[in-house]
């Protein structure tokens, strides 16, 4: 009984062929990844802040906080 | 202010901030796209004994790892001179401050009406109030009116030195004999801190920044309480 052939060329290009669209294929996932996880939260969160934000009343907050020097609590 | 153990910016405190912050999110994606791939063909390339000694011509993978990484330049260039051109753009400033370096310490010219002018030292470690931030404290704030275009023109009595406050986005040289122009709109009220950016001397870390946005009515009591102290 005779074996086959093994396959003696091309080794390293069956394995690049292999990988390569893994690779390709991971990268994209990493990016779309970081994408939705961090770039898009961020802007949501971002627009979510300014949307209801009345300056105003945190201005109001912060003076009565001590946080300015130019403008003192109602107190002093 | 920067907190400890902070990896990423700090909350933006302007529209050109936010821009920035966006930008930079862009790039990264880019940059774990790359790592990503790079790494996966690294680890892939060295966890085999074999190789290719004959590698010749192969247009088409030349053909791809040219123009791929052309177009990633590219999708990151159009956003960046997007906003490069946006930061250049001084939409009438309401007010104009004089924001000079010294060895070590800033001063501040408000000179659109009065002639206001006053130096912000740092406070000493020793000197601060429970609740203040060790470092970045000032005697004299600059205080600017909030949701206004400010203009800060920005120049140097000595050596180089360089005015930045990371929330506000904003970083410009202070040159000796030279007056270099930035701008920025505090999108809220707060405090927000910046420190000398251009090596100046013994005391280069111990000139601090720091920025006051308050309503307009308060930022003109301010200047006229300040008027009628100097």
């Amino acid at each position: 009984m005779s074996l086959a052939k093994p396959a003696m060329r091309g080794l390293l290009a069956k394995r690049l062929r292999f990988h390569l669209p893994i690779a390709f294929a991971l990268s994209l996932v990493a990016a779309a990844a970081f994408k939705y996880a961090v770039t898009e939260p961020r802007k949501q969160a971002y627009a979510d802040f300014y949307k209801q934000y009345d300056a105003m009343k945190e201005f109001n907050a912060m003076k009565e906080a001590g946080v300015f020097q130019s403008v003192r609590p109602s107190g002093e | 202010m920067a907190h400890p153990t902070q990896l990423g910016f700090q909350d933006a405190a302007s529209p050109v901030m936010e821009e920035l912050l966006h930008f930079h999110d862009h790039a990264l994606m880019i940059v774990f796209l790359i790592s990503t791939l790079v790494l996966y063909i690294i680890i892939a390339m060295v966890s085999t004994k074999l190789t290719n000694k004959y590698i010749l011509d192969s247009q088409e993978i030349e053909i791809v790892w040219t123009v791929l990484p052309a177009v990633i330049l590219v999708l990151i260039a159009l956003p960046s001179l997007r906003i490069l051109y946006l930061m250049d753009e001084i939409n009438d400033p309401h007010l104009t401050i004089k924001a000079m370096g010294h060895q070590w310490y800033w001063s501040y010219e408000y000179t659109d009406y009065e002639d206001l002018g006053f130096d912000s030292y740092m406070i000493p470690t020793q000197d601060l109030t429970p609740g203040q931030f060790r470092l970045l404290e000032t005697d004299h704030r600059m205080v600017v009116p909030m949701e206004s275009p400010v203009r800060v023109l920005v120049s140097a009595e000595d050596v180089l030195h360089s005015w930045a406050v990371p929330s506000l986005g904003v970083k410009m040289d202070a040159v000796p004999g030279r007056l270099n122009q930035t701008a920025f709109i505090a999108s809220r009220p707060g405090v927000f801190y910046g420190q000398c950016s251009e090596i100046c001397g013994a005391n280069h870390s111990f000139m601090p920044i720091v920025v006051e946005a308050v309503p307009l009515e308060h930022f003109e009591s301010w200047s006229s309480l300040m008027l009628e102290d100097a």
